[in-house]
Order: structure tokens, then C-alpha cells, then sequence
């Protein structure tokens, strides 16, 4: 394969394009999916084929295939040469890319237990176990649904620079979720843990902080409350921090999102933008369900700073958008499979830990409100303006947690809440693996903070 | 368009799965190619193509399903799929609500599926078409900075069965959409308009980018608007969440099964009379059309809500078994990889008698909402939404864009408190058609 993608390449220089990069992509992956005690559905699949992106005449070009003989990549060439040529004329920016060193390498992440070592039984029974826990807490849980998957991505990245990088990643994750219902009122709670793993992960969950969790949440949801609705200091746990920064800062710091004039942050690169307690990093070297070696682009990771005690001081970057903003390419450039360009995304992203207790941070609220687990969020990234949804919250008064709220979102401006960060916690965590969507692709990241406060967040409910 | 064929590649699956101790199975192959242009920044910056091709096969085996894919084609890859489904049919448990899948059935072919020209079309002249939009948005405002861009796919597909169902069809679509950001200091007007249809020759693209810009233009000055009770007028583009919120948790096993909160609505008054909703499948060119779904039970059209009152769920052939009925042919099989889930094709909301512009001039004070999502938690039906795009009304009139504003409560309580429905709207990709919908009271978070 590596043979095929160096000709290919070669192919292009000789063809005219000043850049080519050819990658081929693999993906075999596992689900199993429990509902009420039963293992209803296992699943398989294979993914494979190649992308190859060029530029010609200062134009990009990209094209793929996911039937990788010669002749077809060949043809898939032709097209992205073709493609890049039929935009030559289109107003638009040309395009340009930073050179670097070249790298060649092969990664192959260690596990402890292989996922292929495990037989689908018994992963069917662990699962069945970890269901159980949930389904027998008591006769207001109704549903109980887990879904186990897991995932072997292969990638190969060959480029015109000379790089030429293997990465084998495997990817374990599981979620529960539960319904409670009493009379019509039903509520659900979720639980899900994920990484780049194998099987040890699963063997190594306990029940009581996950599955059960998830099932006592939504029985205690039941009783829960709306929120008041208007502007409150807010506390918010890891997974709530996590989701606040990824949604409400990260996208905004996303190269190709800042040189399209689509980020609130795009002429703000060292001035301050944030409360001197934030300081917010992107590492894809740690561990995490967003990790990897190198990027899709053959660069290879570090972490990124990008506010420091509250100064924007630097950006996510492809070797597109170093070029065309300046910065250092420190590897964020990934691509959901061979039928997708790379294109800038976050890791693990996070906010970097204080020093100060969770009761610490709730003392000197006299009336607020605690948020606790995400769902979902997203972003205006060119407003600024975001939205994240919560799993639960708590009404904070004099400094203690009191009403157990539910159905919970807040939105607000970053710039604003940003500079509004009071405090921050200790408590780090990186807790929130996912998947997130940008640009029609769908990406591996997590994300995490310690406990912190902000303020004049508007908190949507409808008491 | 290539003519790969999918036919023998099915065939041989079924071949394979013919002569395996299993009780039902169905195979199923696509192949797509997707071509498109990427606008960034000031302009064109990508210009794509993509070819898929895939096969995935369900196996039940003592009412337990196995499931497997590949991108391939290839013999030894489609008989791997085929005896990994089988094992893993062996190794799942039995799902006491299965019962079978669908025989076949005969319908006449919903035409106009597909259009020549996109499945004719080229790279190069594809590469040429997001010109219109961005000559358009500049001769509203120059200068502004844009996120968009344009695709076209044409697909083919294949499904056999075991119980003989035999389908294959062509469809294309295409899609556009622009959003342009205009910068005046720290103030920002940006805004967002796209449309989809089945052909090309009915996508306005100089439209989208006229009306991109000028939307975008309005958003400037936005404002925070104190926390209250007020009423909201949806427009076709918010309202379409309102609806296809309903139509989803009244589809397949979630809504039969009791966990969604429309389940329990099923015969019950939810709205005023005047609110109708029909899903139509069969709509001659229509973006959500098909003969078929996606277990091979022909497309019919279904009046899910008659004068304000549910009067069905929508279902594929898996929850229509719960319920001991047919199914109304609304199964989603989302390409070859494998699992067929349930929901609403073409949705169709009648035309009240208001219009907009009425709306807004009965309003004295009250949230015109653009753009929002009104999607809830579909187990407990309570949402809590960001008014993404809006403006405050007072008077009858348009006063300035919001910003940072929420609106929550039920969504029960927005079907019973819809006022008014007007009686012009907006139709997307031919088949889809959501009026202007005032809702008298909603609980907002604001300042």
C-alpha cells in the first residue's frame, strides 16, 4: 500500500500539482447493543480506501475512493487534479501550505488486551452484567440500553514533503443509558466512558460509578425541577467545563475557522480574552478518546496552549491555516475517513486546573445554580454565541447545593464568559469522550476541567 | 454515472446465505458518488469528489440479528461479511417483539427521482456553480466572509431479502447553502440559507446568496431582551423542528415501545383543529420520495395528525409487529451499514389562513425566531433552546436582532398553544412544507 501511495504522489508532482497527499484509511470496528437483558443486535464493518488530496494551480483538489486497486486510484487522481482545476477561474484565496520536515514512522498503540483476544460471548456477557446492574435498581427503571463498540483505525499518510506515517489506533467505548418513569413522567440518564484502549477498559468499569450511576440519576430525575430561568453565576462540574470549553472556545480556536473570518477570536491573538484563572490547552498526546501521534497530514502532535492566564496565545493549525495566519503546526489536522479532507480539529481539550476546593468555589454564591454532565452543545462560532445542555443541575443558595433541577441549558457569549471565570477548582478531570461534528465530519475528541464559576450565564428553563 | 454493478455482488451474498441454517436475511448494496465545493473565507477553496460503494447484510437467527459491512465488493470480502453475520446472529439473543421482515410488494414507481443532469454532471462544471451565490450575496454587501458550499450525489442502491424482496433504484440530490459574516467593529451580521432538492434546475442558487446576505445584514445592532412570558412566530425554517420533532417520537419501536414523549398521545387532541400533518413518501420529485423504504414496503401517504388529534404512529415493519398492523412503509435503512431504525418522509404541514407579515403586526410585544431548534429531549418532551437568530417585535413591528436569549417549557405546550398557522411557507426540496406558526406564550430566559 505504501509502494502505491509514493507512485501516486509522485504521479501527481509529475502531473503538476505543487503538493499531493495521498492517505489511506481503514477502519474495523465492533458493536454490541443490550436493551432490557437482551444482546438484540452485534455488529461489524469494514471501512477502507484512499483520499488524495493535491494543489494545483494555487487551487485545492480532493478526491477519494473506497476501491483501492490502481487503476481506480489512478482515476482518483485524475479527479482530484480535475477538481482543484475546475475551481482555478472561482474567486476564492489561493491555496498555500507551510513545508515541513518530512517524517516517516509506523505507531501502533499498545493495549493491554487486545480486542480481538476477547470473543464477542464474552463481551455480550459483560455487557449483560453491566446492564443488569441498572435494570434491577428498582420498578421505575423501564428501559436500560448499553452499547459497546469498538474500533481499529489504520492510517497511512504520504506526502510530496517526503512523509510517510503509519498509525494503528485502537478505540474502545461504552455508554449506558436508562429510563426511569413514574406515572408520565420518564427521564433518562447516561453514562459513557471511552478512550484509546483496548478491552481493559471494559474490564476495568465498576458498576456502581457507571451503569448504576447512570440508573440512580434518572430515578432522582424524576423528582427534579425546572430551573428558574434568567442570568446566574454558575458552577460547573468537569463534564460541563469540558463541554463549555470545547463548544464555547475551542471551535473558535480551530485554524481554518479563524482564517475564513468564521471566529470571534480571529484579530484577538495575544490580547486578553479571558479571566487571568484561564488558561485552556489542546493535547492530543494525552491518552484520552481524542489522542493520537501524529495528524492526517503526517505532523506530528504536541500540545497546544492556547490561553495562557488569560491571553489568546495561539491557534489550532493545519499546514494550511499556519500559512496563512502564522503559528507553529503542532498537528491538528484529522479527517473522519479516506472520503474526507483533513481539516482542523481539537483533541483533548481542556481547562487547566486552579487551586481551589469544589466548596470553596460554591461559598460566596448566594444564589446560583450547579450544572452536572453533558449532553450535546454547539456554537455560533462567528457570533461567539453557545448553547450546552446539561444533564442535571442543582440551585446553589448561600453556598449550598439545594433543588435538583432538570433539563437544564445555558447559553452565552464567549468573549463574556470567558472574562467572567471567578474561579476555578482544583479537581481536574478529562471526562467527556465523544465524537464531534464539524464540516460534515465526525471526530474523536474529549474534553475536561476542574470545577470553576462563571457568571452572567443565562440559564434557560421554565419556571 | 459508473455502472458498477451491485446485482451479482448481492446475489452472491444471498447465494451464501441460502444454503446457512438461519431463519431471515436481507443484503443490501450502494453505490454513490458525491461531488463537492467547498467555499471558505473569501471565496471557492476545495473542489471534491467522492466514490462509495458498499454491502451490508442482516441475519436473524432464533429472532437474534447479526450485522456486517464492507466497503468491498470483492468475492472473499462479501462472503467474510456474510459468516460474520451469521455468527454474530448466533451469538445475540432472541428479541421476543421480532417477527419477520417484510415479502414483497408491488407500487407504481414515484417518478422523477432522479436527475440527469446531476448524475451527468462534472467536477469542472460543478466548480462553477457557488459563483452565482457569493455574485449574489456581494451585490447585497461586499466584503463579507463566507462558510458554504455545494453538493450533488447521485446513488444507487440494491436490496434482496429472503423472503423475496427484490428492489433496486436510482436517486440523486443536491444541496447549497451560505453563510456569510460581515464584521463592523465588534459587531457582527451573519446569518445562514441553504435549500435541497432532488434536481439541480430547482435549486435558486443566486437566491440563497441574496438572501443570505441580507439576512446577515439584519443581525447587526442584536440586543438582550429581558426574561419573560412572550409570544413566539416561527418561521417555515424554525417551525420545520417544531414538526419533525412530533413526526420523530411518533416513529418506530421508541414511540411503540413508550419512550418518547409522544407515545402516549396516540388518539389524543394536542393541538387546535386547524393543525394538520400529512407524511407523503410518494411526492413526485420529492427530496424525502421513494417507491419503496428501507425494508422494501411501498411509500403511501399518512395523515399522522388530523385536526389537531395523533391518529398514527409511523412505522417500519419491526414496531408495526409490536402492534400486530402493517407496516406504513416508513423504514430508514441509512446505506449498507446495516441496522433499519423508522421516521417521517416528506412532512406536510397544512396552510392555516394567517400570514406572516399578520402575525407580526397582531404582535405588541413578542420574539420573531428565524432560526432555533425546537428539538426536546425526546424521552421527556422539555426542551430549553437557544433563539439562534431572531428579532424582538414591538407594536406590530420589527425592532432589533436578540442575542443570548433561551426559550423553554414542554413542547406538548406549543402544539396546544399554537395561535395562528399561515397560510404561505416555505417548501423544501419539493416535498417538505412548513408555514409560519405563532405560539401565543413561551417562558424566556434573557436578561
Amino acid at each position: 500500500m505504501k509502494d502505491l501511495l509514493e507512485s501516486i504522489v509522485q504521479k501527481a508532482l509529475n502531473e503538476g500539482a505543487s503538493f499531493c497527499e495521498a492517505r489511506f484509511f481503514e477502519e474495523r470496528s465492533n458493536s454490541i447493543s443490550i436493551e432490557n437483558g437482551i444482546a438484540r443486535a452485534l455488529s461489524s464493518g469494514i471501512l477502507r480506501g484512499i483520499g488524495i488530496r493535491v494543489i494545483v494551480n494555487g487551487r485545492w483538489g480532493f478526491a477519494s475512493t473506497n476501491i483501492p486497486t490502481r487503476q481506480n486510484v489512478e482515476k482518483t487522481l485524475r479527479d482530484a487534479i480535475g477538481g482543484a482545476k475546475s475551481i482555478t477561474a472561482q474567486m476564492g484565496e489561493d491555496a498555500k501550505i507551510v513545508e515541513i520536515k518530512p517524517s516517516v514512522d509506523t505507531i501502533i498503540h499498545d493495549v493491554k488486551i487486545k480486542l480481538e483476544d476477547v470473543s464477542p460471548e464474552e463481551k455480550v456477557k459483560r455487557m449483560l452484567e453491566i446492564e443488569g446492574a441498572a435494570r434491577n435498581l428498582g420498578d421505575k427503571i423501564k428501559d436500560t440500553f448499553v452499547y459497546y463498540g469498538d474500533v481499529v483505525t489504520r492510517v497511512i499518510v504520504c506526502n510530496s514533503f517526503g512523509t510517510l506515517i503509519e498509525e494503528i489506533t485502537p478505540r474502545t467505548r461504552v455508554f449506558c443509558r436508562v429510563i426511569a418513569k413514574e406515572g408520565d413522567n420518564m427521564q433518562d440518564g447516561f453514562e459513557g466512558i471511552g478512550s484509546v484502549a483496548g478491552y481493559e477498559i471494559i474490564e476495568n468499569i465498576e458498576v456502581e460509578k457507571f451503569s448504576l450511576k447512570a440508573a440512580k440519576r434518572a430515578v432522582s430525575l424524576l423528582s427534579a425541577h425546572p430551573p428558574p430561568r434568567g442570568t446566574f453565576p454558575i458552577v460547573v462540574d468537569p463534564k460541563v467545563g469540558g463541554l463549555f470549553i470545547h463548544e464555547a472556545f475551542g471551535h473558535n480556536s480551530e485554524g481554518d475557522v479563524v482564517f475564513s473570518g468564521q471566529s470571534i477570536i480571529a484579530n484577538k491573538l495575544w490580547q486578553k480574552i479571558a479571566s487571568d484563572l484561564v488558561t485552556i490547552i489542546d493535547d492530543p498526546t494525552r491518552q484520552c478518546f481524542g489522542h493520537f501521534v501524529y495528524d492526517h497530514e503526517g505532523t506530528k502532535a504536541s500540545p497546544h496552549v492556547l490561553v495562557k492566564n488569560g491571553v489568546l496565545v495561539g491557534f489550532l493549525h493545519s499546514l494550511e491555516s499556519v500559512a496563512k495566519i502564522g503559528g507553529k503546526p503542532e498537528g491538528s489536522a484529522r479527517a473522519q475517513s479516506h472520503h474526507h479532507p483533513p481539516i482542523v480539529r481539537m483533541s483533548n481539550t481542556y481547562l487547566a486546573p486552579g487551586d481551589l476546593t469544589l466548596e470553596e468555589i460554591l461559598e460566596d454564591i448566594d444564589y446560583g445554580v450547579y450544572l452536572s454532565g453533558s449532553q450535546y452543545g454547539y456554537v455560533e462560532s462567528q457570533k461567539g454565541q453557545f448553547t450546552c445542555k446539561v444533564e442535571e443541575a442543582w440551585l446553589i443558595e448561600k453556598g449550598e447545593l439545594t433543588e435538583h433541577l432538570r433539563d437544564v441549558a445555558i447559553s452565552g457569549l464567549t468573549l463574556e464568559a470567558l472574562k467572567n471565570v471567578k474561579a476555578v477548582g482544583k479537581d481536574f478531570r478529562m471526562d467527556m469522550p465523544g465524537m464531534c461534528g464539524k464540516s460534515g465530519q465526525s471526530m474523536y475528541v474529549d474534553a475536561g476541567a476542574p470545577h470553576f464559576r462563571i457568571d452572567g450565564i443565562v440559564v434557560g428553563g421554565r419556571r | 454515472m459508473e455502472r458498477i454493478d451491485l446485482v451479482t455482488s448481492v446475489e452472491k451474498a444471498m447465494r451464501i446465505l441460502s444454503r446457512l441454517d438461519v431463519d431471515f436475511y436481507d443484503v443490501v448494496a450502494s453505490y454513490s458518488r458525491s461531488l463537492s465545493v467547498n467555499i471558505m473565507g473569501k471565496g471557492v477553496k476545495e473542489a471534491s469528489a467522492q466514490i462509495d460503494v458498499g454491502i451490508g447484510v442482516r441475519v436473524f437467527k432464533n429472532k437474534g440479528m447479526g450485522v456486517a459491512y464492507s466497503q468491498s465488493l470483492e468475492d472473499a470480502d462479501v462472503e467474510a461479511i456474510v459468516n460474520r453475520a451469521v455468527s454474530f446472529a448466533k451469538v445475540s439473543q432472541p428479541d421476543p417483539y421480532f417477527k419477520s421482515i417484510p415479502g414483497p410488494s408491488k407500487s407504481p414507481e414515484v417518478p422523477d427521482l432522479c436527475d440527469d443532469e446531476i448524475v451527468n454532471l462534472t467536477l469542472e462544471d460543478a466548480g462553477r456553480i457557488p459563483k452565482s451565490m457569493i455574485d449574489a450575496a456581494e451585490s447585497v454587501r461586499s466584503g463579507a466572509m463566507y462558510w458554504g458550499g455545494f453538493g450533488a450525489n447521485c446513488s444507487r442502491w440494491c436490496l434482496m431479502t429472503s423472503t423475496g424482496v427484490f428492489i433496486e433504484y436510482e436517486k440523486t440530490s443536491a444541496s447549497a447553502h451560505l453563510q456569510p459574516v460581515y464584521r463592523e467593529g465588534d459587531d457582527v451580521g451573519s446569518s445562514y440559507e441553504f435549500d435541497f432538492a432532488i434536481s439541480l434546475s430547482e435549486i435558486d442558487f443566486y437566491k440563497i446568496g441574496k438572501k443570505a446576505a441580507e439576512k446577515a445584514v439584519e443581525q447587526f445592532g442584536s440586543r438582550r431582551v429581558e426574561s419573560g412570558s412572550l409570544p413566539l412566530i416561527l418561521s417555515p425554517e424554525s417551525s420545520s423542528s417544531l414538526f419533525s420533532a412530533l413526526l420523530s417520537a411518533l416513529s418506530g419501536e421508541s414511540a411503540v415501545k413508550g419512550r418518547t414523549f409522544a407515545s402516549g398521545l396516540l388518539g389524543k387532541q394536542i393541538a387546535p383543529e386547524t393543525l394538520e400533518i400529512e407524511d407523503d413518501g410518494t411526492i413526485p420529485g420529492a427530496i424525502a420520495s421513494s417507491t419503496y423504504d428501507g425494508e422494501g414496503v411501498p411509500r403511501r401517504p399518512l395523515n399522522v395528525i388530523s385536526r389537531g388529534r395523533v391518529i398514527t404512529f409511523l412505522h417500519n415493519s419491526y414496531s408495526a409487529g409490536i402492534m400486530n398492523i402493517e407496516s406504513t412503509g416508513h423504514a430508514i435503512r441509512s446505506g449498507y451499514r446495516g441496522q433499519v431504525g423508522a421516521g417521517p418522509s416528506n412532512i406536510k404541514v397544512k396552510p392555516g389562513d394567517s400570514s406572516l407579515e399578520e402575525m407580526i403586526a397582531e404582535t405588541k410585544r413578542g420574539i420573531l425566531v428565524i432560526n432555533a431548534s425546537f428539538l426536546p429531549n425526546m424521552v421527556s418532551g422539555e426542551f430549553s433552546t437557544t433563539i439562534d437568530e431572531g428579532f424582538l417585535i414591538e407594536d406590530g413591528e420589527k425592532k432589533h436582532s436578540v442575542k443570548n436569549l433561551m426559550a423553554g417549557g414542554h413542547i406538548i405546550d406549543l402544539y396546544g398553544n399554537i395561535e395562528s398557522i399561515s397560510k404561505e411557507g416555505r417548501r423544501f426540496g419539493k416535498g417538505f412544507f412548513f408555514p409560519s406558526v405563532k405560539i401565543r406564550q413561551v417562558k424566556l430566559s434573557g436578561k
